[in-house]
């Protein structure tokens, strides 16, 4: 499938119907937002514990976490 | 009074008009009329203010005299007319979008009964992009607010009004939100003050979401000492909103003042080195040589670029964003603003592993921001954007406003949740604002405030204003 497929395809689950004008335009959006996923990859900290095995070093808190430094959550 | 006076006294910064109204030499009413009768010369061209309350803040101001007549002064804010940007409800909350035209709230976004409680008076509520993130054009149902320093161009957004009516004396200060720079931004293209909290300082409650892990509120303000005065007043601990924090507030104007001879100012190059027009450039490197002459000192501290802050920005916003309107676009995205359906429609492409590999990325950068301010340097210091102010739009830039010659250095404090101010430090040669940021470990509002409060103290910026 090529991209505009794809994305007919994703937005057809959520019930959400554009036009082809529509989806012409977030095609070139949707090639960035491919570019993004292999940017957030690469950004990634893990430690190798075997071949091709990697171990995070971060995980998914988002910045409520701020306030926890004073222990007072 | 004259128009002279008036605009004088429209222009008066809160920390010096506030000891004034409580020594009874200036009336509440008297500035509640001063305020009124620039909006209503003034508003019609500029459009920052979506619903004015004439009356309500008449009979406000009428009430404030009387507290402070009999002594009942509630502090700085007491008697000022401040504007709300029309996400937060309170009264007609139109979130700047066709099919919102008639809501009326029943309740009060708790930071704006805050600044009531603390003496505020609401002027009226001010021009957004469509809830915090359709950019309005000349054909779209609720217009663009202008540019007071030149009206052919946009005042910045989101809190697209809030800019400027403060830039234009229209209020004394406002209240904004803030997502991916939705504060600072619009401060810096109105020439004035914006400063984005910690996340969790003030309460979103009843404030319509963006974006919950990224979005802020705080105030805009015409000088570092107002916008702290603002904050103190609508800080605080907030159970209705799940990300409050529940920590005490400081005296945000405690350092101000202070000395920061010997304090380390952190600049991102890499964020912004090679993005960041020369328009821009010019005046915030004359910036970073007025510090090293107050004796603070430069060190450089390693960050993300440009590209990889829109790799973790951007999916999360337009993921989170998509998770709020998608029912609302199948019922009535038709009455959005052209490219709205297409936001939405672009955050439902955003797989969930790449939305938990941009919130991993955030702990990451998070951590060393943080690290670095306990061991590099005391704040961070970089242009608020590299792009000039742009032009009022015929059409929507849609989803142009992804690539990477949109150049704006705002969201990283939005996704490290860190504490960042927009100070102004020049004029481009159109004759348009520029401004850079100042960010400051977590919770420390009040060291951002001091170091953005020495620079405008030794420039002369926070006392121009347009010519309207």
């Amino acid at each position: 499938m090529n991209a505009k497929q794809v994305i007919a395809a994703r937005l057809a689950e959520w019930n959400l119907t554009l036009s082809d004008a529509e989806i012409e335009q977030l095609a070139p959006a949707y090639e960035r937002l491919l570019g993004w996923q292999s940017a957030l990859e690469g950004m990634l900290r893990s430690r190798q514990i075997a071949a091709g095995m990697n171990f995070p070093e971060s995980e998914p808190i988002t910045i409520v976490a701020l306030d926890r430094q004073g222990g007072r959550r | 009074m004259t128009m002279t006076n008036v605009d004088e006294l429209a222009y008066m910064p809160i920390a010096e008009l506030a000891p004034q109204l409580e020594r009874k030499r200036v009336s509440p009413i008297e500035i509640a009329e001063a305020v009124l009768s620039r909006i209503e010369k003034l508003n019609p061209a500029l459009n920052a203010y979506y619903t004015v309350y004439s009356n309500e803040l008449r009979a406000a101001a009428r009430n404030a005299e009387q507290e402070i007549a009999r002594g009942n002064y509630r502090g700085p804010l007491h008697g000022i007319p401040v504007g709300i940007k029309d996400i937060y409800e309170y009264g007609r909350t139109t979130c700047g979008s066709k099919p919102l035209d008639n809501y009326v709230a029943d309740e009060q976004a708790n930071s704006v009964r805050k600044l009531v409680e603390n003496g505020a008076l609401i002027a009226g509520k001010t021009a957004t992009y469509e809830f915090a993130f359709g950019f309005p054009t000349n054909k779209s149902y609720f217009k663009p607010t202008r540019n007071p320093w030149n009206q052919a161009y946009d005042s910045g957004g989101s809190s697209s009004g809030t800019a400027s009516s403060v830039a234009a004396g229209l209020a004394y200060a406002g209240m904004g939100s803030c997502t991916g720079g939705s504060i600072r931004w619009p401060a810096q293209c109105c020439g004035i003050v914006g400063l984005k909290p910690t996340y969790g300082r003030v309460s979103r409650a009843g404030v319509y979401p963006l974006a919950w892990s990224l979005d802020h509120t705080g105030p805009l303000a015409r000088t570092v000492t107002d916008a702290a005065l603002m904050l103190q007043a609508c800080a605080g601990y907030d159970p209705a909103d799940p990300g409050s924090a529940n920590l005490p507030v400081p005296d945000f104007t405690a350092k101000l003042g202070h000395d920061i001879r010997g304090m380390r100012v952190g600049l991102m190059r890499s964020l912004y080195d090679s993005s960041c027009d020369a328009r821009i450039r010019v005046p915030y490197e004359a910036a970073l040589r007025e510090f090293e002459q107050m004796g603070a000192r430069i060190v450089e501290v390693p960050s993300i670029t440009l590209a990889q802050q829109q790799a973790i920005e951007w999916p999360a916003v337009f993921a989170e964003t998509a998770a709020i309107h998608v029912d609302n676009v199948r019922h009535r995205g038709d009455e959005y603003n052209p490219h709205a359906k297409l936001f939405v429609a672009f955050g439902l492409l955003v797989s969930s592993a790449c939305y938990l590999m941009s919130a991993r990325v955030r702990a990451q950068v998070r951590d060393e921001l943080v690290s670095a301010l306990d061991s590099a340097c005391d704040v961070l210091m970089l242009p608020t954007s590299g792009t000039p102010v742009p032009r009022i739009a015929e059409d929507s830039p849609g989803l142009s406003i992804v690539a990477e010659d949109f150049a704006i250095y705002t969201p990283i404090f939005n996704f490290t949740g860190l504490p960042a101010i927009q100070v102004p430090c020049g004029f481009d040669r159109d004759g348009l604002p520029v401004g850079f940021q100042i960010a400051g470990k977590p919770f420390d509002e009040a060291t951002v405030c001091q170091v953005a409060f020495a620079y405008e103290q030794t420039t002369p910026w926070h006392q121009q204003h347009p010519k309207l």
